[in-house]
């Protein structure tokens, strides 16, 4: 039984009737009234009728009483207690010093709330006081984990986390009120700030917010932001990379900022910060000279008192393309072997083509009076070509090309040549009868970066071009879809009419040779090809290459082995993506701090067939330290891909190097570069946004603070909990006590009386 | 010609250089051959070419034109027509990479050479009628700088050409080139040249030495680096 008492008590009606038959019962009450009025409207005396009109009217009021049977009703009700949530940022820009030197800043509020623990317990009077940090998702903290347990989020989401709250965990109590506390710092929904839809959904929270921002705004950091560069870029093509540095209390200060490519300067500036909170734009234009990816760094330099230096630098990975092959063709002399060449070049579509041809050396007479005005001859630019501009042709074209003549010899920029084609350029060299041994032009630098030396004289035989075991699947002359068709598409080829005497050099690869001449016992090389340092050459021992472009059509049969050869050549040469037999991708190319990182690597066999099972080695070398840091293997399912996953490393430039193998065959060496971001976003900005938490409150309908200006807990708004009836309710009437009814009679006949004395009646 | 060709000691054998075939008709097809051995000759002299000033007859229906890109097909009145195989093996030979220098010995328009030459080529390449060579042409810069192009005489103001693609597989002259090239064994000039004489003559050879090195170079002198000294020089 229920022994409390009564604690409320409203006045309510008893009377059985329904609403409309006491709606009815008053109007005719009131016809009543007006009636008795109408009745002595015409009496003289206006004392009578004031005393006609008052009895009628309060025994009117007296009979409406009864009608009502009006009562008194007890109730027994208890106020329900609503939620009151105390939000704390968990992310990691709360382990930022409060202030220099000081606690952090999820500390400082740790110890804010144990202070402020008899305030809060002073409100579980009448509400629930319940604990979150929110990282982003909502779980229970105390004061004392604040301080001992570092925030670590990678995110702020301040909206999220209202959200969630608001939906509570105990089912139909509302939250009356919300503290929050936060740096501001929010790098999601509201990055921007309290606007638009943002804005909409902290109104429709319907609670109000009080916000307490942690951390003072003046700490020292210097910090990379901003960056925007391209995906990917186009070799020889240049690029701007911009990015923004931040400094605050770096007032009047120079900054250097540099620009390294995995460990080498690409460029550097100098900004110079003119306020103590001062954002300034740089930017980076710089050509990139190889195709691939690669890891570019901006770093500013690390000051003793920052608040954070991990945002001091920022990598990111660009993948630096081919938009065409720029081809530069330099020719000996006209001939048929390069108007054949020239031909095929120049309808390529995807070769951009520079050439120069010696059409006459001084010792030939044109028989003109002026040079200057009757021939269209113009002079050999051989310092633009050989020197300046070199880099910039990802191909050069020897074609019998050789001349002791001073005014045309090129033994200036021999080593020019050499070391273009050791860092990474291309280099063709056709034969003739200036070139490999022939003529008087021995070219001893430049012959270094060819896979063969001459030795000997040429030989003037007719032959058929011999394909080797190599070339047959090699890329560059692998023609068919397999071996037995390209060794059928070489066979078809009509004989040519003579090749330069040379053997190949060691490590060099024949594709093609003589069938019969020999060198040294081996079969002389028509076709050979090597890798030179970071570039590769390709020798054609011959002149007459153009009788597979035009002779071989005499019997009317389609041929195109000398186009095909020619673009695999160019496409080898410039190391297309698309030849190499094992493709390595880091997936993706930028990896957040703490995050795996991912490889997918794709192995085909020479014949360009995906390679199932084959045998993957990858080996994620660190470029900052120039050390491997760890290795995965694993094997190629049925479309030759595997994809491997290695532990998150620690932040900086790194490269993928993979190697695989099917049984004993090897199947080639790939690379590709990953960047591991230092910071994140929540620590790569050490900034507090006081604004963003006093637009949350404005919006809310609750208050801002600062904690570091608060010693106590505040008096925030909080909506008052409802009051819900639980316990018993008791009618008391109060129409049937005999006095009313008495009071009834009396007025009835004192009216009665008045009406017969007054002659109404 | 021999000591003027020893200058170079060439060890690549003849196929490397420049010989120029000179096609068998059934008309008179050899009315010329000292002039084609002449330019061949003035080619090797003032050029960096390599020649073998040979005129070496071709039977088109021959798989052997295949190893001539150059061939010259000139003559003294008409000529019957080409059989099929010859008609088909020269559309071949012209859409694979070959030149074809027509010249008209006679002068002749509309009838004799001429309409015999351009009744063949309507045959051999009837997509790709002849056409007059613009001045724009690379021919006028291939190695000379040139505005006219007669030969012997100065009948018609330009050239035509067949085109295949944006190369010149044919040109045709009815200025008789060959006649203002060609010289006796003693060394004389075979024919005088009119209206222009000598000058005119010198004409013709560099007009024969551009239209080989465009044989051999195509539009080389037309890449985006030589154009403005070459413009330069023509003001």
């Amino acid at each position: 039984m229920n022994s409390q008492p009564f604690n409320a008590w409203k006045l309510v009606s008893l009377s059985p009737l329904p609403v409309w038959a006491l709606v009815l019962l008053g109007v005719g009450l009131v016809l009543g009234i007006a009636l008795a009025a109408w009745g002595v409207r015409r009496e003289p005396s206006r004392g009578r009728k004031v005393l006609l009109w008052v009895l009628r009217v309060a025994a009117g009021v007296a009979a409406l009483f009864f009608l009502l049977e009006p009562g008194i009703r007890h109730l027994q009700v208890a106020r329900m207690k609503n939620r009151v949530a105390v939000l704390v940022d968990r992310s990691a820009s709360m382990s930022f010093p409060s202030e220099p030197e000081g606690p952090s800043r999820s500390a400082q509020v740790g110890r804010f709330l144990e202070q402020a623990a008899p305030a809060l317990t002073a409100l579980q009077d009448r509400f629930t006081v319940e604990l979150y940090g929110f990282d982003p998702e909502l779980a229970p903290v105390t004061p004392a984990m604040l301080g001992t347990e570092p925030p670590r989020a990678g995110t702020t989401d301040i909206l999220s986390a209202l959200r969630a709250v608001g939906a509570g965990s105990q089912g139909a109590r509302k939250l009356s009120g919300v503290l929050l506390f936060s740096d501001g710092a929010d790098n999601t929904e509201l990055a921007a700030g309290a606007v638009g839809k943002a804005r909409t959904a902290l109104a429709e929270l319907g609670v109000p917010v009080s916000t307490f921002v942690v951390g003072q705004e003046a700490l020292k950091d210097l910090a990379i932001e901003g960056l925007k560069v391209d995906d990917f870029a186009f070799v020889r093509n240049s690029l701007t990379v911009e990015v923004e540095i931040h400094g605050r209390g770096f007032s009047g200060k120079e900054i250097p900022v540099v620009l390294s490519q995995e460990g080498k300067t690409v460029a550097s500036k100098t900004v110079r910060l003119q306020s103590s909170d001062d954002v300034q734009p740089v930017s980076f234009t710089f050509t990139p000279d190889q195709t691939g990816r690669f890891v570019y760094t901006v770093t500013v330099p690390t000051f003793p008192d920052e608040a954070v230096s991990d945002n001091n630098q920022r990598s990111f990975t660009l993948k630096v393309i081919r938009d065409r092959v720029r081809v530069l063709l330099v020719v000996g002399r006209p001939s048929w072997d390069e108007r054949f060449l020239r031909g095929l070049l120049r309808q390529d579509a995807n070769v951009d083509l520079v050439s120069f041809y010696i059409l006459r050396t001084m010792s030939d007479d044109p028989g003109v009076v002026s040079q200057e005005r009757e021939l269209s001859l113009i002079p050999f630019p051989m310092e633009e070509i050989f020197d300046t501009k070199l880099d910039t042709f990802d191909v050069v074209i020897f074609q019998n090309f050789g001349y002791a003549d001073p005014s045309l010899s090129i033994s200036e920029y021999e080593r020019n040549l050499e070391q273009y084609v050791h860092k990474g350029g291309a280099l063709v060299m056709i034969g003739g009868d200036s070139v490999l041994g022939e003529g008087r032009a021995s070219m001893p630098t430049l012959m270094q970066a060819l896979p063969v030396e001459a030795a000997g004289s040429a030989n003037l035989e007719a032959f058929k071009a011999r394909l080797t075991p190599e070339g047959a699947r090699h890329p560059v002359t692998a023609l068919g879809t397999g071996v037995s068709s390209t060794e059928a598409a070489w066979a078809e080829l009509p004989a040519i009419p003579g090749i330069n005497t040379t053997r190949a050099r060691p490590g060099a690869t024949v594709l093609v040779d003589h069938p019969f001449h020999l060198v040294d016992g081996r079969n002389a090389p028509l076709v050979a090809v090597w890798d030179y340092g970071r570039g590769r050459a390709l020798t054609l021992a011959t002149d007459a290459s153009w009788y597979w472009a035009f002779t071989s059509h005499k019997d009317g049969s389609p041929n195109r082995t000398y186009d095909r050869f020619w673009s695999n050549a160019l496409r080898w040469l410039v190391r297309d993506p698309d030849l190499t037999t094992l493709k390595v991708t880091a997936d993706p190319p930028s990896v957040e701090p703490g995050k795996p990182v991912g490889v997918v690597v794709s192995a085909r066999t020479a014949d360009y067939q995906a390679a199932q099972d084959a045998q993957v080695r990858v080996e994620l070398f660190s470029v900052a330290t120039q050390k491997p840091v760890a290795v995965l293997t694993g094997t190629t399912g049925a479309d030759g891909v595997v994809r491997l996953e290695f532990p998150p490393p620690a932040p900086g430039p790194y490269k993928l190097l993979a190697s695989a193998k099917r049984g004993e065959v090897d199947l080639g060496q790939g690379e590709d570069a990953v960047a591991v971001r230092a910071v994140g976003p929540e620590l790569s900005d050490a900034s507090v946004r006081p604004a963003l938490m006093e637009q949350i409150a404005k919006v809310t309908g609750g208050k801002a603070y600062r904690l570091q200006q608060e010693s106590a807990l505040p008096e925030v708004p909080l909506l008052d909990p409802p009051v819900v009836e639980v316990g018993r309710a008791k009618d008391q009437p109060l129409w049937d006590r005999w006095y009313y009814l008495v009071v009834l009679i009396a007025l009835l006949g004192a009216e009665w009386f008045a009406r017969r004395r007054f002659g109404y009646v | 010609m021999v000591p003027l060709l020893s200058r170079r000691a060439s060890a690549f054998g003849e196929k490397s250089r420049f010989i120029p075939a000179v096609v068998q008709h059934g008309g008179r097809w050899d009315a010329r051959l000292n002039g084609l051995r002449r330019i061949a000759w003035e080619l090797q002299r003032r050029t960096s070419v390599e020649v073998l000033p040979d005129a070496r007859p071709c039977m088109l229906e021959s798989p052997e034109i295949f190893e001539y890109p150059f061939l010259y097909l000139g003559g003294e009145g008409d000529f019957p027509p080409l059989k099929d195989l010859e008609v088909e093996n020269l559309r071949r030979y012209l859409t694979f990479g070959g030149f074809l220098l027509g010249d008209a010995n006679d002068g002749s328009d509309g009838s004799g050479f001429d309409a015999s030459f351009r009744r063949e080529m309507a045959r051999v390449l009837p997509q790709s009628k002849l056409a007059a060579v613009p001045s724009t042409h690379v021919i006028y810069k291939s190695f000379f700088l040139i505005d006219a192009t007669p030969g012997r005489l100065l009948n018609k103001p330009q050239m035509e050409a067949c085109t295949l693609g944006k190369r010149a597989a044919v040109m045709y002259s009815q200025n008789d080139l060959a006649g203002a090239w060609s010289r006796t064994e003693a060394g004389d000039f075979e024919f005088d040249v009119s209206p222009g004489g000598e000058a005119q003559r010198e004409l013709a050879i560099r007009t024969g030495i551009n239209l080989l090195m465009y044989a051999l170079c195509l539009d080389y002198k037309d890449d985006a680096v030589h154009l403005p000294i070459i413009l330069n020089k023509r003001r």
